[in-house]
């Protein structure tokens, strides 16, 4: 198990080199720079080549790009373009107001799909399957833009309530912190627990036709063990691979929902970066997403082990 | 599953009737579109949502009003012995945020570090500060700046945020950047910055005019970039005071308790045709488009209605404006473009690619010109591009035709000879004519008003004349507002004027 812990990790070093060369080429690549977004209209040729020069932009593409993988390796990330300031403490700042975003969504997404999931894989072809299913369908198919947009207007007109607009940090005031990320986390969770029910009505119902849960009942085995120890357990491996997918998307940011809500997450940090071409900001922000998508899965794999011990890692 | 959502809708309630944590304090809460864009360095921050806070934070020499008059700012008068020197007199006691007093040595500082090729300044132009020769300080309260050149429009210029007089001490403690740092002399200092979240600037109490104290002990920016959440956020009172979109318009005009603040900008939209490409190097064929536009059905469409059928020197810079309503071109004409059409050997119309992109009045504008440049057999395929492929389209001046939405500024040097003298940065069509070059350099090195006026109106007629751009409309900006908001006057010379300004709540 360590050793291939210790594998997993070293996988990470080429994936991490392919993702900086490949966002270093494609930020090439895209039309319009850092400069032409500072200076906008007031552009000169003898600005353009004093910001260049600033940036360290008229070097070599191939200098710009290892002077900046070999700050990078230290753990350094540079500077943004645009403000100076550095980037890491940032992508920090940003992460931990996304993990918290991802994670209350989860927990929401787990509430509503699990139970609902499961109940409607016994009641199967039932009128709570049916509605469970259109349910589902509709959390799988609302854009959660529109969805929050929605609500957003629903609360402003039924109750004359607005989330407040100023962010504040969990630790700096808990219930004001919870006030501005429930709604948000309800419709990333709603939209989540949508395919989340899905997955686990089908393997639910893939488990519950297979001979040891007739040999389960049998023996007299009470409908809640069976259904909990035996059948749940069996079919969750699909439901954790999808979850720890939708987390690793859901970590890196979710740039509509923090821009309808104000929230100063990863995901809108990445998306200025972008629009403003600030390389060191992207490049950092994307590395620092494909690390986590990279120990996300790494943990789903270790989880396997512990739902199904007959899966090792040697 | 009822039982959910009643638990949750319950829960929600709950939520609601928690009491809001309403500003008891004296702070205008303000939704804003766009978060600043890099931070807030009076010299090298262009973007407009920054400009919102550097306006409460800097202050310059002087300011220009409503009527494009010079008036004192942080300097009380000025005299000029000759076209090319200027002496200005500071006010007494101004002091900077940092609690030192400003002197003609910052005032000296400031236009140095503008100059300065390394700080990569965007007043170091012929349009702003760039013409300066040499900066004195006679006294404490008094400089001396010499031009190397007579620059008729530079005491008007002097009033751009770009030439911002700023704290060399800050300057110097921040590596050379104001960008996170406040180092000016505003009402208002930087407090704190929530990058995608908020801004808020803090009254400044040793403000050195009476007249343009804060009124509040802070203002709040909240980074709304979503319209409906915005205007959501203003209708429950989350805020005081948002930008507004021509669209919201009829969505509170039932509403006792907003208001709506507008003003007529000095910015302007229109087709830019590239002289340089066949066939817009034919002045039938840019007559012919010219001919062909309805200004005022794509003012309905783009616009909704408020905005006003503009040349490139829109009526907001006063007795500078020249009424397009009365050039031939800016009327509708389809025979005759038809006709100027075969003319130029295009009977059968040709293909042609409009860029479009920025903003969604400019997006709009591109749909109706396709329409209607139909109807003169030209077929437009409206390229609607993303920010920096627009700006690359812009500065290579790579477009066949290209939609754009300009700032006349506040003197015609910036509204004829930026955008249409040759070799400019801004003239994109890459238009070149001799004596509109003559007539802008005539009118920039002489001070006599009526004189320029003539030179301008000269050359706003032969561009007008050969058709280089098919100007539409100089649009209305709108503010919508909490009633409790009072004496908020914007205009195109301060859109975010707040001092005078209160909230009854």
């Amino acid at each position: 198990m360590r050793d291939y812990i210790i594998r997993r990790l070293l996988t990470l070093i080429p994936i991490l080199i392919g993702v900086s060369i490949a966002i270093f080429v494609v930020m090439q690549l895209i039309p319009g720079d850092v400069v032409s977004g500072i200076l906008g209209i007031e552009e000169t040729p003898e600005l353009r080549a004093m910001w260049e020069a600033k940036l360290g932009l008229d070097k070599p593409l191939i200098q710009q790009y290892f002077s900046w993988i070999g700050r990078a390796v230290t753990g350094d990330f540079g500077e943004s373009f645009r403000t100076g300031a550095p980037v890491f403490p940032e992508i920090m700042n940003r992460f931990a107001i996304s993990a918290e975003l991802a994670i209350l969504a989860c927990i929401i997404a787990w509430i509503i799909a699990l139970p609902l999931g499961i109940l409607s894989s016994l009641k199967r072809n039932s009128f709570i399957d049916r509605i469970v299913r259109v349910v589902a369908l509709l959390g799988v198919s609302v854009p959660n833009f529109a969805s929050a947009t929605l609500l957003i207007l629903f609360f402003s007109k039924a109750f004359h309530y607005y989330t407040p607009v100023k962010y504040v940090g969990l630790f700096e005031n808990f219930g004001t912190n919870m006030e501005i990320m429930i709604l948000p986390a309800f419709i990333l969770g709603s939209v989540m627990a949508g395919s989340v029910m899905r997955m686990t009505r089908s393997s639910m119902l893939e488990v519950l036709r297979q001979d040891y849960i007739k040999a389960v009942r049998a023996k007299g085995s009470p409908e809640r063990v069976t259904i909990f120890r035996h059948a749940f357990r069996n079919s969750s491996i699909p439901i954790v691979t999808l979850i720890g997918m939708q987390i690793g998307a859901l970590m890196g940011g979710t740039v509509v929902i923090e821009q309808i809500f104000s929230i100063p997450g990863l995901g809108q940090f990445t998306l200025t970066g972008i629009s403003q071409r600030d390389f060191p900001v992207v490049q950092g922000c994307v590395l620092f997403i494909a690390f986590l998508y990279v120990m996300v899965n790494l943990l789903v794999d270790i989880l396997y082990t512990f739902i199904d011990p007959r899966i090792s890692y040697s | 599953m009822k039982k959910l959502f009643a638990v949750l809708l319950a829960m929600m309630m709950l939520l609601a009737l928690t009491p809001l944590s309403l500003a008891e304090e004296n702070v205008l809460r303000y939704g804003v579109d766009a978060d600043a864009a890099g931070g807030f360095d009076p010299h090298t921050i262009s973007a407009v949502a920054s400009m919102r806070m550097i306006g409460q934070m800097y202050n310059t020499l002087v300011d220009v009003d409503e009527n494009l008059n010079v008036i004192p700012e942080l300097a009380v008068s000025w005299e000029q012995p000759d076209d090319t020197t200027y002496i200005f007199h500071l006010a007494k006691g101004v002091k900077f945020h940092s609690g030192r007093t400003m002197t003609a040595q910052d005032v000296k500082y400031s236009f140095e570090r503008i100059l300065d090729p390394a700080t990569g300044a965007l007043g170091n132009s012929s349009s702003y500060a760039g013409d300066i020769d040499t900066v004195e300080a006679l006294d404490d309260e008094t400089v001396k700046i010499t031009l190397k050149n007579i620059n008729a429009p530079f005491l008007a210029n002097l009033s751009s945020s770009y030439c911002s007089i700023v704290d060399r001490d800050v300057v110097e403690k921040n590596g050379g950047s104001l960008l996170l740092a406040d180092g000016g002399t505003g009402p208002y200092t930087l407090g704190e910055w929530v990058p995608d979240n908020s801004i808020t600037v803090k009254a400044f109490p040793d403000y050195f005019d009476e007249a343009g104290k804060a009124t509040f002990d802070a203002i709040e920016f909240y980074v709304l970039t979503d319209a409906s959440a915005r205007l959501a956020a203003l209708r429950t009172g989350a805020v005081d005071l948002i930008v507004a979109d021509t669209a919201m318009l009829d969505l509170v005009e039932n509403d006792d308790s907003i208001q709506t603040i507008s003003y007529q900008s000095r910015n302007y939209t229109g087709l830019f045709l590239n002289v340089n490409r066949a066939p817009f190097d034919n002045p039938l064929v840019r007559q012919a488009i010219n001919l062909a536009l309805n200004r005022e059905e794509i003012i309905d469409f783009a616009f909704n209605g408020k905005a006003l059928v503009s040349g490139f020197v829109p009526a907001s810079l006063g007795h500078w404006a020249v009424d397009v309503t009365e050039n031939e071109y800016y009327t509708q004409n389809l025979e005759k473009a038809r006709q100027l059409m075969a003319e130029a050997g295009y009977a059968n119309g040709f293909e042609t690619e409009i860029i479009v992109g920025l903003l969604d009045s400019i997006r709009d504008t591109g749909l109706v010109v396709e329409q209607q440049l139909g109807e003169i057999g030209i077929k437009v395929n409206v390229q609607d591009v993303e920010r920096g492929q627009y700006l690359d389209a812009w500065n290579g001046h790579n477009f066949d035709i290209m939609v754009c939405q300009n700032g006349a500024g506040s003197d015609p040097s910036r509204a004829v000879a930026f955008f249409f003298k040759t070799g400019s940065s801004a003239n994109i069509q890459d238009y070149s004519n001799a004596r509109v070059d003559e007539l802008c350099e005539l009118a920039v090195a002489t001070t006599d008003t009526a004189k320029r006026e003539e030179y301008y109106k000269e050359a706003i007629n032969i561009i007008l004349n050969d058709c280089i751009v098919a100007i539409v409309a100089s649009p209305q900006e709108y503010f919508l507002a909490s009633t409790a908001l009072q004496g908020f006057a914007p205009s195109a010379s301060n859109a975010n004027n707040f001092s005078g300004v209160t909230l009854t709540r």
